[in-house]
Order: structure tokens, then C-alpha cells, then sequence
């Protein structure tokens, strides 16, 4: 299963890691797709630009061979086995290459029978990080450029995978800017709290591309898209915006996984993952829960019992 | 005669649209980003980054409201908006693929059908564009036949100097009278050497190949290709100078409410879906190859202009790294 554990703090992370790990990975994709374990692999291929790679479904050896890892390989390939997206699953048995963050993901998508274990090959990538967004993408990974999430990974060994891709390895002593950030709005008082959303989901446009990324946003009919009868204003204005994300925000409670992947795309900086922390907070301090550690039979807002904590009901 | 304008005027300038109630929009920093906004004073006129958003916007807003309906004593009053209410307007610090997306979305505005919220904002606005000199791998104005100092679409045209001040161009009459009204902020002379441009990774395209190949290849695999990743979001369509879809929504009760028109996109799963529940672009690889079917071959057959300005906006912001340069350079290899 895992790598074993080989820890190392330092402050940069250089090209010769992710080398290796595209290595392993080509390695592992190649040998499942000649074998047949798999129909495809769920992978990176290196983007155009300097710095960047995209998503892709391999099915051939040649493919494969090309495969990456990179601080660029910020997607969460996971939203890709939902129904709302693709379904690649319906063709057979598929190889993912999994972040430890994404791995939460999967694990999440199973406990909510989106997925089964046994039509995954998970290629865990034992993860120091990626690039965060809009930052200097030169192949070194520094405190400089990394991402929000990845300061404060928890996950960096994937647990459950069926290989792993790497040895551990981290940057050291970096800042918790999230936490940090959460902390202050949580200070802050409720007006001003109430203010800080209200600035930032005006600047929402509506894109969807917060939902669209998401694995667990993977509802064939969503709420915001209805309008007969219109649940919530589908027009880009601020109460809309201001309901659909609170809908948002509550329909992940004890869902999201945290892989961020919502922060990352939305082209108008809007901080989601603050919110999903905060729920996530919230799940751990009423249910003990944390959301995709593990598959687990169900979640605890999907079952009602006789001691669940009430004294939110006022 | 050639114009030149300091920096320092350039803001007074702006300064003195806002004193006259003219509504000046040029990019501003907004929280952590740059965006079109509403300039209060010169000062807040930020040059240093790309807006994330196209200025597509003064002319056609992400949502406004083109009716509003009351029921009255048992019958429906309407309430159209006023028009001639829209303020004249200064977009200013545009760059060539912001400032030449007007002059590309006129065509399908006035057409069958005249869009008069878009028309009457562009009756009353000026555009002064500017030289681009920030580019990144992401632009490919050139390949697509405009530049970084191409001045379509621009009313005045500047060109950033070395020395920090601007080479002014009056493009068009609305330009000249820019100019004219605020003579005392210009001084005549050519100016010194202008900043150089950014070189961009994309080299020429040949669009009228590109035309034919995708006349020729309704279908294709490459649409799966593409489709296999897209994740289906507006987020290229919305930021985007040249697309131009949008919804119509009546938002509100049954009898008090307000029609809205606002963005759309055919990266969503239910553009082009029917009330009868039909829906022609039923799966991603459709709908993708009607972004670039659209943008290169209908828009071009029908107005013989090209619907992208090379801004790479819709490939630095891809959730998933789709790169429409990097697709248009595949089809222009193509030899079939
Ligand atoms: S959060 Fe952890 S596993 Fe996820 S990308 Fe960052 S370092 Fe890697
Ligand atoms: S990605 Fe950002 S702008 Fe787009 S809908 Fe989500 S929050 Fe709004
Ligand atoms: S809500 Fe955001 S952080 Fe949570 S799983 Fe979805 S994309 Fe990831
Ligand atoms: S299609 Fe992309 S590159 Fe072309 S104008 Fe639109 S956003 Fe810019
Ligand atoms: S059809 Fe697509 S590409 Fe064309 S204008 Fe609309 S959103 Fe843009
Ligand atoms: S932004 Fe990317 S993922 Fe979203 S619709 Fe456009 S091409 Fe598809």
C-alpha cells in the first residue's frame, strides 16, 4: 500500500520529486492499462503553457506514457466518475491518479453510493503540494507558490489507494493562511461577518464553475437551475447569489471532502473554502464526523438518531 | 497632429468625466481583483493587470432589468425601463481585445432584431483604448488579426511612452471630440519611444482554413477529445469579450416582479434545452463545439468577422485547462 514514510521537511520542493512521481505513475498507468485491470486511467497531460497541465482520460499505452505530475496537477480527477459529469465508470473498471486530498473525494462518493471500491484502481500521489492560483509557475514549489489548502495538508500520504506514487516530503513551517482567516471571521462580529459574504457574493457572476468542479455537486437536477417555480433567483444579483451559496454551503455540510477545488476555479476570488471549513467545524464539533477519511455507511446528516444534538433548534 | 497626454492628465482627465456626470468605467482594483468599474477619480484607474473581466459588461451587464410587472386592481401593469436614462459613458484604459469586442458584437446586436439596451449604451459611449504591453501565454491577439496596438473598436487610442506618458490617436469622431473638449490636458508632439510589447507563444493563424475544417468536420473526434474534461461551467463564456448569450428570467411573484436578461452560456447543460424537454446540444462535446463552431465559422459566415479577440481570458480561467489557442493551433495543422 503506502510508500513507507520518509518525512522531510524543507523549503522548497524541486522538479526532480515530481519527476519521480510521474515515473511511478507512468509506470503503475501503463502496467494496468496492458494488463486490462483498467479501461482508461484518469490522469494529467502537461497544458500549451509553462507551469500548467489539464485533466485527461488515457486508454492507450502511448497515452499513458505521457501522463504527469506536477504542482500544476491542481484538479480533483474525482468529479470525473460522478454522473453528472462523465460517467467514464459505465465502460469498466478506472485508474485515477489521487491526491491525498482527492482521495477524500473518492471516499466520500462511496459512502454516498456514487462509487465502488472494487471499479476504482486508485495511483495515490504522495503529495508535497501544488500551485495555488495566479502565482509563479517556474516547476519549484515554495512557500511562495503554494496553495492555500496545501499549507495546512493533513493528507500528503493517500491512505487506501491501491499503490502509491512517491515518498513523503513536505515544505516546512508554513504559515496556516486559512486558519488564520477563519479565525478572524469568526471574530468577527455577525454584522460585520454578514457584510464580509455579502461583499463577496456580489462579485459572483453565476459561472457555476464552483458547482461544476465539485464532486459532490453531482445532483443531475440542481436547485439553482430551476425557475418553475424558482427556488432561487438564477440571475447574477446579490440575493440570489447570497441564497445559492448559503444553499450551496449547506448542501456540502458533511460532504465536502476540502479538496478546495470550488476556491480554485472561481474566476472572481471568492473565498469558498472558508465556508466549507466552517461546516466541516461544525460536523466535527456536533457529530464527531469528519467528512471522507473514510467510506462509511452514512453520513450523519443523512440519518436521524434518537441523541442527535438539538440545542440548535431555538 | 499627433497628441500626447501625461500620466498625471490622464488622471486629471478622468477627474474631470466624472465632474461632468459621465459615467467612467476603466479597470480598478476591487478586492483581489482587477475588474471594470466605475472610476470615482482619476486615481483609482488601475494599468497593471488584465481585468478579469472582459468590459463587455458596460454594454451588456451581467443582469439588468428590462421590465418590471405589477398586478393592479386585476390587471397586469407593465412597466418598461427607460432607456434614455442610460448615462453617457468614458470606458477608458481598455486594451485591444477589450476595446475591438464591440466593435465585433455590433453586427449580431443590430441585426434581425435590434438589441436596444446594448445599442442605446453604445450610442452614448467613448472608448479610449490603450496599447498593450502586458501580455502573457495566454494572449493571441495577433493570431486571431488584431494586436496589441490595433486600434479597432477605439474612439482615442493611447499608446504607453517610455517616459511614463501616452501617444493619443483620435480613431473616430467621438475620439477628435474627446480631445476637443479637453484640449488643455493634451500637448501636440509625437512623444518619445514607446514601451515595447510581449511577445505571445501563438503565431499566426490561418482563420479562413480554420473556417473550412470546421465546415467540413460537423463531426469529429476531437469534440470528445475536448468534451471528455470540460466540465460544463460558464466560467469561459462569462468572461469572455465576445459571447454574448444571455437568458431572460421573470423573477419575482406571479404578481409583482421584474424581467431580467442576464448571461448565459453553452458550456451549461441547459442551453438550448426546449420547454418541450428536447434539448440539441444534449452532452458536453456538443455544446464545446459550439463555442468554437460559433466563434469561427457561424459568426464569421454570418457577419464575416471573427467572434474572439485572442484575450485568452477563457484559457487562463478553464477550471480544467482547456485551451482554445491550443486547439484552434491544432485544427490550422490539420491537412484534412
Ligand atoms: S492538500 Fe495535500 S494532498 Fe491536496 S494538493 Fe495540497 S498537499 Fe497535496
Ligand atoms: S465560481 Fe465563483 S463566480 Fe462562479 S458561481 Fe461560483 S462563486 Fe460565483
Ligand atoms: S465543496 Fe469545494 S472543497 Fe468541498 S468537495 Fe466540493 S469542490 Fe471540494
Ligand atoms: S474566446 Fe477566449 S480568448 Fe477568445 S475572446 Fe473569448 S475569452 Fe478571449
Ligand atoms: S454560443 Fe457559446 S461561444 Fe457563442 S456567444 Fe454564446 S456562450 Fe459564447
Ligand atoms: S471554462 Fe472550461 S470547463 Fe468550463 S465550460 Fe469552458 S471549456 Fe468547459
Amino acid at each position: 500500500m503506502n510508500a513507507k514514510a520518509n518525512k522531510n521537511h524543507v523549503t522548497s520542493i524541486e522538479p526532480a520529486y515530481y519527476q519521480a512521481v510521474t515515473e511511478a505513475i507512468r509506470k503503475e498507468a501503463v502496467k494496468i492499462l496492458k494488463d486490462e485491470t483498467v479501461v482508461g486511467v484518469v490522469g494529467y497531460l502537461p497544458g500549451r503553457r509553462q507551469g500548467t497541465a489539464s485533466p485527461a482520460l488515457v486508454t492507450t499505452v502511448e497515452e499513458a506514457e505521457k501522463l504527469i505530475f506536477s504542482p500544476a496537477c491542481v484538479n480533483n480527477l474525482s468529479v470525473y466518475l460522478t454522473k453528472a459529469k462523465k460517467g467514464v465508470l459505465k465502460q469498466g473498471k478506472v485508474g485515477i491518479v489521487a491526491k491525498g486530498c482527492d482521495m477524500r473525494a473518492l471516499a466520500g462518493l462511496m459512502t454516498e453510493s456514487q462509487l465502488q471500491r472494487e471499479d476504482l484502481f486508485i495511483i495515490g500521489v504522495v503529495c508535497p503540494g501544488v500551485y495555488g492560483f495566479g502565482v509563479e509557475r517556474t516547476g519549484t514549489l515554495t512557500e511562495a507558490n503554494i496553495a492555500r489548502k496545501c499549507r495546512e495538508c493533513t493528507v500528503h500520504m493517500p491512505e487506501g489507494a491501491d499503490v502509491a506514487a512517491g515518498t513523503h516530503t513536505e515544505l516546512a513551517d508554513l504559515t496556516p493562511e486559512e486558519a488564520e482567516e477563519m479565525a478572524r471571521i469568526e471574530a468577527m462580529p455577525q454584522a460585520e461577518r454578514w457584510a464580509f459574504w455579502k461583499e463577496h457574493f456580489s462579485r459572483c457572476i453565476r459561472c457555476m464553475a464552483c458547482r461544476q468542479v465539485c464532486p459532490f455537486c453531482y445532483c443531475e437536477q440542481c436547485l439553482c437551475d430551476k425557475n418553475r417555480p424558482q427556488a432561487v433567483e438564477s440571475s447574477p444579483r446579490p440575493a440570489g447569489n447570497m441564497a445559492w451559496h448559503l444553499v450551496r454551503a449547506m448542501h456540502l455540510a458533511g460532504r465536502c471532502g476540502g479538496c478546495a477545488e470550488c476556491e480554485r476555479v472561481c474566476p472572481m476570488d471568492i473565498p469558498l473554502n472558508l465556508l466549507n471549513r466552517r461546516m466541516a467545524k461544525e460536523l466535527k464539533e456536533l457529530y464527531d464526523f469528519e467528512a471522507g477519511l473514510a467510506p462509511v455507511d452514512k453520513g450523519p446528516l443523512n440519518q436521524y438518531k434518537e441523541d442527535d444534538d438539538q440545542s440548535f433548534i431555538k | 497632429m499627433p497628441q500626447i497626454i501625461t500620466e498625471q492628465n490622464l488622471r486629471n482627465l478622468i477627474d474631470l468625466l466624472v465632474k461632468e456626470a459621465k459615467l467612467v468605467v476603466g479597470p480598478k482594483l476591487s478586492g483581489s481583483v482587477v475588474l471594470y468599474e466605475p472610476l470615482t477619480a482619476g486615481s483609482d484607474l488601475t494599468l497593471d493587470a488584465l481585468p478579469r473581466r472582459s468590459s463587455k459588461e458596460l454594454f451588456f451587464p451581467i443582469c439588468e432589468d428590462i421590465l418590471s410587472y405589477k398586478r393592479e386592481n386585476g390587471s397586469m401593469k407593465v412597466t418598461d425601463v427607460d432607456r434614455s436614462q442610460f448615462p453617457e459613458a468614458v470606458l477608458i484604459g481598455a486594451p485591444p481585445c477589450d476595446a475591438g469586442s464591440p466593435a465585433i458584437l455590433d453586427a449580431v446586436m443590430s441585426w434581425d432584431y435590434k438589441d436596444e439596451f446594448y445599442l442605446e449604451r453604445r450610442r452614448k459611449s467613448t472608448i479610449v483604448g490603450i496599447a498593450c504591453t502586458k501580455g502573457d501565454d495566454a494572449c493571441f491577439c495577433r493570431a486571431v488579426g488584431l494586436a496589441p496596438d490595433a486600434e479597432a473598436g477605439s474612439d482615442l487610442f493611447l499608446t504607453p511612452l517610455k517616459d511614463g506618458s501616452y501617444a493619443c490617436k483620435a480613431v473616430t469622431e467621438k475620439g477628435e471630440a474627446l480631445v476637443a473638449a479637453h484640449r488643455n490636458l493634451f500637448a501636440e508632439g509625437a512623444g518619445g519611444d514607446p514601451v515595447p510589447f510581449v511577445d505571445q507563444g501563438v503565431g499566426k493563424l490561418d482563420l479562413v482554413k480554420i473556417k473550412k475544417w470546421l465546415e467540413e468536420h460537423f463531426e469529429d473526434p476531437l469534440w470528445e477529445k475536448i468534451a471528455d474534461i470540460c466540465v460544463g461551467c460558464g466560467a469561459c463564456a462569462f468572461i469572455c469579450p465576445a459571447c454574448h448569450c444571455f437568458d431572460i428570467n421573470d423573477e419575482g411573484s406571479t404578481d409583482d416582479g421584474v424581467r431580467r436578461k442576464h448571461w448565459d452560456a453553452c458550456g451549461f447543460a441547459k442551453f438550448t434545452n426546449h420547454a418541450s424537454g428536447h434539448n440539441p446540444r444534449d452532452v458536453q462535446n456538443k455544446r464545446y463545439r459550439n463555442r468554437i463552431m460559433h466563434k469561427f465559422k457561424y459568426y464569421d459566415g454570418k457577419f464575416g468577422k471573427t467572434l474572439c479577440t485572442g484575450c485568452g481570458r477563457c484559457i487562463r480561467a478553464c477550471p480544467v485547462g482547456i485551451d482554445i489557442a491550443e486547439i484552434l493551433e491544432t485544427i490550422n495543422s490539420k491537412q484534412d
